[in-house]
């Protein structure tokens, strides 16, 4: 076994057994916290197939932003712990159906296969940053413009969902609108007492 | 030696345990996102295999738009949950049926 090999093996064990961990918990900063070592694991399984600039902007954009968002609203949020223990049937349900996809792809992928050639390291002059930049700026330059109003207008709508003004926050308390009686809200005039 | 099949077959498995986590945590409507990121994730992975095996960087520039897209959704379905949180003050599924008609 050479390094590569004991390296993929232990990434990839990581990856399967934290994958494993985040469907089981409750909690669910743990469950983020989970996350972030997927993600991290997974962009050294994208830097050992030479994807650099993907693997660091996996680990900046989503490691830096998009799960410090999630732990961001777990904690603005303040949920409680509650037990989410889903009914069994749903846990056969689940386990069933992901088996039968998996051996399904397996087929798939076994039937397939891939000319299981290892590619040697292109000895290729330009890194892959340039590589990726080429192809971004001549072939795909309207994906690319297109991509950048879809961030757009995420951001303006993520302002606009949550922007209130205090007078129309309406709130839902389930408990004060059992408790409210007829007399509370109804009040009989009679014509004689205008 | 690692070969593609390795790779696809780890993307096919995290694939297929990110699904599983979409049928058991449905109650927690945080935790049903996570397991959609964990989905993207491993189609991602997918690109690149396919990337690195093909010799064709196309499939990165792929990958490049789909975690762009990603993380507009993310951000867009976190303040989705905030409005909601602050309207109802509880976060379960179950009790988001009121447009059952």
């Amino acid at each position: 076994m050479d390094i590569i090999s004991i390296l993929f093996y232990l990434v990839t064990s990581v990856v399967i057994l934290s994958s494993i961990a985040l469907i089981a918990v409750n909690n669910t900063v743990h469950a983020a916290l989970l996350l972030v070592l997927i993600f991290f694991n997974t962009a050294i399984l994208w830097l050992m197939m030479n994807a650099e600039f993907l693997a660091i902007v996996l680990v900046l954009v989503y490691v830096g932003a998009v799960l410090v968002l999630f732990l961001f609203v777990i904690m603005l949020l303040d949920i409680q712990v509650q037990k989410t223990v889903s009914k069994k049937l749903y846990l056969i349900f689940s386990v069933v159906i992901s088996i039968i996809m998996f051996a399904e792809l397996y087929m798939v992928i076994f039937y397939h296969d891939f000319e299981n050639t290892v590619v040697e390291n292109l000895s290729q002059d330009t890194s892959n940053t340039y590589e990726i930049g080429l192809l971004l700026f001549t072939e795909h330059i309207f994906s690319f413009e297109v991509t950048a109003f879809i961030l757009l207008v995420a951001i303006i709508a993520a302002i606009a969902i949550n922007m209130s003004d205090r007078e129309r926050a309406l709130r839902q308390d389930p408990a004060k609108q059992i408790l409210e009686t007829k007399k509370s809200r109804l009040k009989i005039i009679k014509d004689n007492e205008i | 030696m690692i070969t593609m099949t390795h790779y696809l077959v780890f993307s096919a498995l995290l694939f297929c345990i990110s699904v599983a986590g979409i049928f058991i945590n449905r109650k927690n409507i945080l935790l049903l996102l996570m397991s959609i990121e964990l989905m993207l994730l491993s189609v991602n992975t997918n690109f690149i295999i396919f990337s690195h095996y093909s010799n064709d960087i196309t499939g990165q520039v792929f990958v490049f738009f789909i975690l762009a897209v990603a993380a507009a959704e993310s951000a867009i379905g976190l303040a989705i949950i905030v409005s909601l949180f602050r309207a109802r003050n509880s976060l379960e599924i179950n009790l988001i049926n009121k447009l059952k008609g």
